[in-house]
């Protein structure tokens, strides 16, 4: 990771009294185990340059990280990509040129606007170049991008993922220095160090004269501070961050992609589709007859879980879940939850679908809600198998996507969640359905929830099967 | 006439009579000629002796009060006495022991008690009562030492005539009533344990035979069986045939099975176990009343059809002779060999504790397993008996008709059905070999065919319950069980339930590998062969295998020779699964058609599984290019990086350049510049190396390096050599595969020349060797476990495993202090995990049986060792 500051006409050389470095002399420091250089190429009257790099530890880097036992956590970019850690570790180095306290005498150069380049890099960020140029071009800068590709020979890749920047313009060293401490870790998202109020500060006091007015203010803000109460802070005290200012750059960017619930639509029905999908679940549980115990099988944080607590005529709900990262977040679900009906008990319990668990057996109602889709389509037909054959509930209700619907959703990709293994249309769920009501006793009846397209149907698709419906095939 | 009487060779033997009866006399006269053991014998003297120093308290006092007094000690000590008395006979029938009663036991309460522990340890108790005249005692007791009293001997002689016949109700096994004279002129003999025989020259196990004669016929004449002149079926080495029961019923020639196993055994040339059909048919003979069903009806018809042919006397003949052998059939057999039991004959099962051993609740439990119940369709729920079996000895039997002979801990049925279709199994023993004829044709013609159930019976879903709180497994190969914690068992059950190909495909999860326990001894490299050599040397192993590494994704590939062979062995008609070491399918469903019906079609064509004799083959290997499985990873984070590298040590070069141009003594940082971006553009031609062009399956490589299984058996026995040329033949059968190159090393010279072989082949990046000894399951001196292999990775193409920089030698000195004793635990364990998994596959366990090795393996992988070794 590297920067080097290039300044040309008059007065070129004061650069090396703003930067208090020698320009004849060998800048060679540790900073916690971590090298830091400073050299100059030239330092002439009207031509300076000063580069300095950090080159990282990169075992001290990784070590004592609880991500340590992941192959891959051991050849990263780290110690190579400009970031947060840059600006820690370069921070002594240009401490006198970022506070502007240099030599008397040279006082009056602070303030003088440069003609500058800033070359840095390299660059890891998701950010596209043109998202890149929104941070810096309102500056006053123009950009120039090198990019760099190593490519294995099964792909010809075009999406560069490390980038070299150069900034020309007009700036003091100080601002130019600052807005780049401000700058690089919203490019480069990674943090290494705990995130505080004294984030605030550093904004505060780094933006002074420029962020306030910068169009991206909001974004560079929230990336900087990334937690809501930090960005609360923020709101509470820069009267600058206005609505109009939390617009993001250019181009498309990935939001935060929720892997924590069972749907993940890239869109705003998303959240009510869920909410939707459980309360239909609910007003079929509630007219069913038999109702005391119900499973819900795939029960993830528990959410539906404590909806079908609310039922009357619930008593017990197994809340079965394979993850454990799922059973912590139920765990707290639930110590938050207040039941409205109160009596019914909810207990999570530890299984999945492809083991047979005698706990399940001979439950009134069973549940799988957006589960089957996360099984490779080769084992479902098993998995259903052991709930109708070996758990044979009085009744048992599936929801999962309708692939048709995907039509009206603008996604980039064929199914809607990273992890669904398949989506069925309603032709092929209806006869799927039919089959295992079919072999196994049962009587099914098919529905939709959600918003109703003549052409595609609704976006999620349920059955309702109940036992003895059917003659046994 | 003189009575001989039999006494148990382990059980209780309570001795009934008053003082002066004779017992001591008849015990003491029984340990001199050497019936009996003085061990053998608990009285209540002794112990009243033992516990209160006292051989005797008179009760004949003078005075009101110290006739109460004594009274009051005598029955104190009596039955502080008697309690001691009681667990030693408890203990003794719990170990089997034959115990003598020497008290008077005139009270049906006290009898009660020794046939209550003799019930609860299933043992017999018989009683042997002495009927002497009341004259004869009180003569004899006037003359004793300590002379009970007239009143006492009178009143106990009273006791013993009341209660005499009652005795015989009391539930014991004997009840023996000697006279004077009898007691003179009987003899005692001790009797051999009649379950108990020798193994002798080997014996043959036949799976249940329900009359299907002709099948019985010639599944003795494949096991080397011949008549003699008079018919009966001898071996030449003088093996004995075994038939865990069920020999009638169901099939076409019941009465003639009956026949057969009846002269077969009176002819000293066979043994045939009690049976639940056979007890009906037994009881049937014996005239009580019952339903004949089950296909026990086949029975009375023929026996009717043999009347008419044979005529009334002859068939009543038949009939008693049938109905005493079936009456008498042993409940099990136990085969021992000096002494140690080795293997026990059952019908339907048994446990630990009741082998060698007899009661009504045994011969209920031999006869007809473990039933918890009936189901809703009239059906036996069947509890599995056999998970528990821990004590040595094989367990063999039938009873369940299974499409394969199941091996579980030492227990092995096989009864494969025959009268349903299936095929009638011989166990042979000591071999443990299994033998079977397949049936001529369905004879039962039964609508829901027990052999269906039992085929999906086998890859029923396990029990969660078995594994989510922890589990441990017992890997035969492995001193000590494999113990899983629950957070681990729980991590490993969420990679299944989540990602995992169907739990009955995943046969085997491949070990990890250790690198050599030291770093190399040379400045400047990490690892070398010379250390893992010198590892097995010291363990002394003579003979090394050194196997070229591949560089791609591990896979296990299980091959079947048609789909009907792969509903045999996963239960679905498939060519076969190819996953990844987690249990992930390896290719989406596509890309796996296409490999798999390639190799089938190449394999096939080159003749391979009628080669081997075998429908199937499963094979650990990597497949190759590592983009194939790895893109996104590579793509993600190692190109990224070397991307990262490079543009970052450019420019620095670049400006130092400058620097130094314009004057600046920068040479130092220069030289280190230069040296980091040569390691940055290394380490991107490393990481580009594996990978290549693949389309559709046109450059996938597959290099098999173990033939771990064949029908019916593992290859763990056979030596790497043998792995070696096995992945030759492949790779000559078919253009996806590829052979892997090896050298031997066994002294000085190879060993050089394979150090040689494995500079070069490092040189420009390629992965290294495994270093492995020449048999599979190596030992050392002291017979514990070695490492199964020692990878030694070369110097280049570690850098994408510590990093491009990893040379420098600040970055070796820390890496070179790495300890690999976990990781060498780890690979220990998840190696016998393996052959143990693979094992059970192979002999058709039960799915949950296979998959608690999987999924353990899979849990120690949970565990967090430095993933860079």
């Amino acid at each position: 990771m590297q920067l080097s500051i290039r300044v040309t006409g008059e007065g070129a050389d004061i650069l090396s009294f703003l930067l208090a470095k020698n320009p004849a002399n060998l800048y060679d420091r540790q900073e916690k185990g971590h090298r830091v250089r400073l050299f100059y190429t030239v330092c002439a009257p009207t031509e300076a340059e000063a580069v300095l790099y950090v080159t990282p530890d990169p075992i001290e880097l990784v070590t004592g990280s609880p991500d340590s036992y992941d192959i891959t956590h051991h050849i990263n970019d780290r110690q190579f990509a400009i970031s947060s850690l840059f600006c820690s570790f370069a921070r002594q180095a240009l401490a006198t040129a970022l506070s502007g306290r240099c030599q008397e005498d040279y006082r009056g150069w602070v303030n003088h606007p440069f003609d500058m380049t800033l070359s840095f890099g390299p660059v890891a960020s998701e950010l596209s170049d043109e998202g890149i140029a929104d941070l810096f071009y309102p500056l006053g800068y123009e950009i120039v991008c090198e990019r760099k590709v190593v490519s294995s020979a099964r792909t010809e890749r075009d999406d560069p993922t490390a980038r070299w920047l150069t900034l020309h313009g007009t700036a003091t060293v100080q601002r130019a220095l600052r807005q780049l401490f401000v700058l690089i870790p919203v490019m480069d998202d990674y943090r290494h160090h705990f995130l505080d109020e004294a984030e605030l500060e550093r904004l505060e006091r780094f933006g002074d004269g420029w962020l306030s007015e910068h169009p991206l203010r909001g974004f560079v803000v929230r990336r900087s501070l990334r937690f809501g109460d930090l960005i609360r802070l923020a709101r509470e005290r820069f009267q600058w961050l206005d609505e109009v200012s939390w617009s993001e750059p250019g181009a498309p960017w990935e939001g935060e992609r929720s892997f924590s619930d069972g749907d993940c639509m890239r869109s705003g029905p998303r959240i009510r589709l869920n909410d939707l999908r459980h309360e239909v679940i609910a007003q079929r549980v509630a007219e069913l007859p038999e109702r005391t115990v119900v499973v819900d099988m795939g029960a993830g944080e528990g959410k539906l879980s404590i909806r079908l607590g609310a039922i009357p005529g619930v008593r017990r709900i197994l809340a079965v879940e394979p993850s454990e990262a799922a059973h912590r977040r139920m765990a707290k679900r639930l110590d938050e939850a207040t039941l409205p009906s109160g009596d019914a008990d909810i207990a999570p319990i530890w299984g999945s679908l492809l083991y047979a668990d005698k706990r399940l057996a001979g439950a009134d109602v069973m549940i799988l809600c957006e589960v089957i889709e996360h099984i490779d389509e080769e084992r479902v037909e098993d998995a259903v198998h052991t709930v109708l054959g070996l758990y044979a509930p009085r009744a048992l209700i599936i929801t999962t996507p309708n692939r048709e619907w995907n039509a009206l959703y603008r996604m980039r990709t064929d199914l809607r969640h990273d992890d669904h293994r398949f989506e069925w249309t309603r032709d092929e769920f209806r006869m799927h359905c039919e089959r295992w009501a079919q072999r196994h006793g049962y009587a099914v009846t098919l529905e939709g929830v959600g918003e109703v397209s003549e052409q595609f149907g609704q976006p999620t698709q349920m059955a309702v099967f109940t036992r003895g419906g059917a003659p046994r095939g | 006439m003189a009575e001989c009487i039999s006494l148990p060779h382990a059980g209780i033997a309570l001795l009934v009579g008053a003082s002066g009866s004779g017992k001591s006399t008849l015990l003491a006269k029984l340990v001199a000629d050497g019936t009996l053991r003085p061990s053998e014998i608990v009285g209540s003297d002794q112990y009243r002796v033992a516990v209160a120093d006292v051989e005797h308290i008179g009760l004949d006092e003078n005075g009101r009060q110290q006739a109460q007094y004594a009274r009051d000690r005598y029955r104190r000590v009596t039955d502080e006495a008697f309690a001691v008395m009681g667990e030693i006979v408890r203990a003794r029938a719990a170990l089997d022991r034959l115990t003598v009663i020497d008290a008077t036991n005139l009270w049906p309460d006290d009898r009660a008690r020794f046939v209550r522990i003799a019930r609860d340890h299933h043992v017999p108790a018989v009683a042997i009562a002495l009927d002497v005249p009341l004259a004869t005692l009180l003569t004899r007791d006037a003359i004793r030492a300590y002379p009970r009293g007239k009143q006492r001997v009178r009143q106990q002689a009273e006791q013993f005539r009341r209660h005499l016949r009652s005795l015989k109700t009391e539930n014991f096994a004997a009840v023996h009533v000697l006279s004077e004279r009898d007691l003179n002129e009987c003899e005692f003999v001790r009797l051999c344990n009649p379950l108990v025989h020798e193994v002798s020259a080997g014996l043959d196990f036949i799976g249940d035979v329900h009359g299907c004669m002709n099948e019985w016929i010639e599944l003795l004449t494949r096991l080397g069986y011949a008549p003699d002149e008079s018919g009966v079926y001898r071996h030449p080495q003088g093996r004995r045939f075994v038939s865990v029961g069920d020999v009638m019923s169901r099939g076409p020639q019941s009465l003639l099975a009956m026949r057969f196993a009846l002269d077969h055994v009176e002819a000293d040339a066979a043994y045939m176990i009690d049976s639940n059909h056979g007890w009906k048919i037994a009881r049937w003979l014996d005239g009580r009343k019952v339903t004949l069903t089950h296909g026990d009806e086949k029975v009375a018809e023929e026996l009717e059809q043999y009347e008419r042919t044979h005529g009334r006397d002859e068939t009543e003949r038949l009939r008693t002779r049938l109905r005493d052998f079936l009456l008498t059939a042993p409940s099990h057999l136990v085969f021992t060999q000096n002494g140690w039991p080795q293997v026990v004959a059952v019908h339907a099962g048994i446990r630990d504790a009741y082998i060698g051993r007899n009661s009504d609740q045994i011969r209920d439990f031999c006869r007809y397993g473990d039933v918890a119940g009936m189901d809703e369709g009239g059906r036996p729920i069947r509890r599995d008996w056999f998970r528990e079996h821990a004590s040595p000895e094989w367990i063999v039997w039938g009873h369940d008709p299974r499409l394969e002979p199941l091996v579980v801990e030492r227990t092995v049925n096989i009864d494969q059905g025959v009268v349903f279709g299936g095929a009638l199994t011989a166990f042979r023993f000591p071999e443990r070999e299994l033998v079977s004829v397949k049936a001529h044709r369905d004879y039962a013609g039964v609508t829901e065919s027990p052999l269906s159930s039992g085929h999906t019976e086998r890859f029923r879903p396990p029990d969660v319950g078995r594994f989510v709180d922890g589990f441990q497994v017992d890997a035969s190969i492995h001193r000590g069980v494999v113990k899983i914690r629950p957070e681990h068992a729980r991590a490993a059950l969420e990679i299944v339930s989540r990602f995992a190909a169907p739990l009955e495909e995943m046969v085997y999860v491949p070990p990890t590998m250790s690198p050599s326990p030291e770093s190399s001894a040379l400045p400047g490299w990490l690892e070398h062969p010379r250390e893992a050599f010198r590892y097995y040397r010291e363990q002394g192993v003579t003979t090394l295998v050194v196997e070229e590494k591949h560089m791609g994704s591990r896979a296990v590939l299980l091959l079947f020779a048609d789909e009907e062979a792969g509903r045999r062995h996963v239960g679905r008609a498939t060519l076969g699964t190819i996953l990844t070491r987690t249990g992930r399918p390896f290719f989406a469903r596509e890309l796996r058609d296409q490999v798999l019906a390639r190799l089938h079609r190449d394999l096939t064509q080159a003749g391979y599984f009628a080669r081997h004799e075998s429908d199937l083959v499963l094979l650990d290997a990597e497949i190759m290019p590592w983009n194939l499985k790895a893109r996104d990873l590579i793509e993600r984070q190692y190109l990224h990086v070397a991307a990262m590298a490079q543009l970052d040590r450019e420019h620095r070069l670049a400006d130092l350049r400058r620097a130094h141009g314009a004057g600046l003594a920068v040479e130092a940082w220069t030289a280190e510049a230069q040296a980091q971006l040569d390691s940055a553009q290394a380490f991107s031609k490393v990481v580009q190396a594996y990978c290549w062009n693949t389309e559709g399956i046109r450059g996938i490589q597959i290099a098999p390096f173990h033939t771990l299984a064949l029908t019916g058996t593992t290859c763990f026995d056979r030596p790497h050599v043998w792995h070696m040329e096995q992945g030759r033949e492949l790779a000559e059968a078919s253009d996806l595969f590829v052979g892997t190159e090896y050298r031997i090393v066994t002294d000085e010279a190879s060993e050089e020349s394979a150090i040689r072989w494995w500079m070069e082949l490092t040189a420009d990046g390629h992965e290294g060797c495994v270093v492995k000894p020449d048999v599979f399951v190596p030992r050392g001196p002291k017979g514990g476990l070695l490492q199964p292999a020692i990878k030694v990775r070369g110097r280049e193409y570690l850098r994408i495993i510590y990093g491009m920089d990893y040379l420098e030698p600040e970055n070796l000195a820390r890496l070179r202090q790495r300890s690999v004793t976990r990781k060498q635990r780890h690979a220990l364990m998840e190696f016998a995990l393996g052959v143990e998994s693979v094992e059970r596959f192979v002999r058709g366990e039960p799915l949950e049986r296979m998959h608690e090795c999987v999924l353990a393996s899979l849990a120690l992988e949970a565990e967090p060792v430095d993933p860079r070794l």
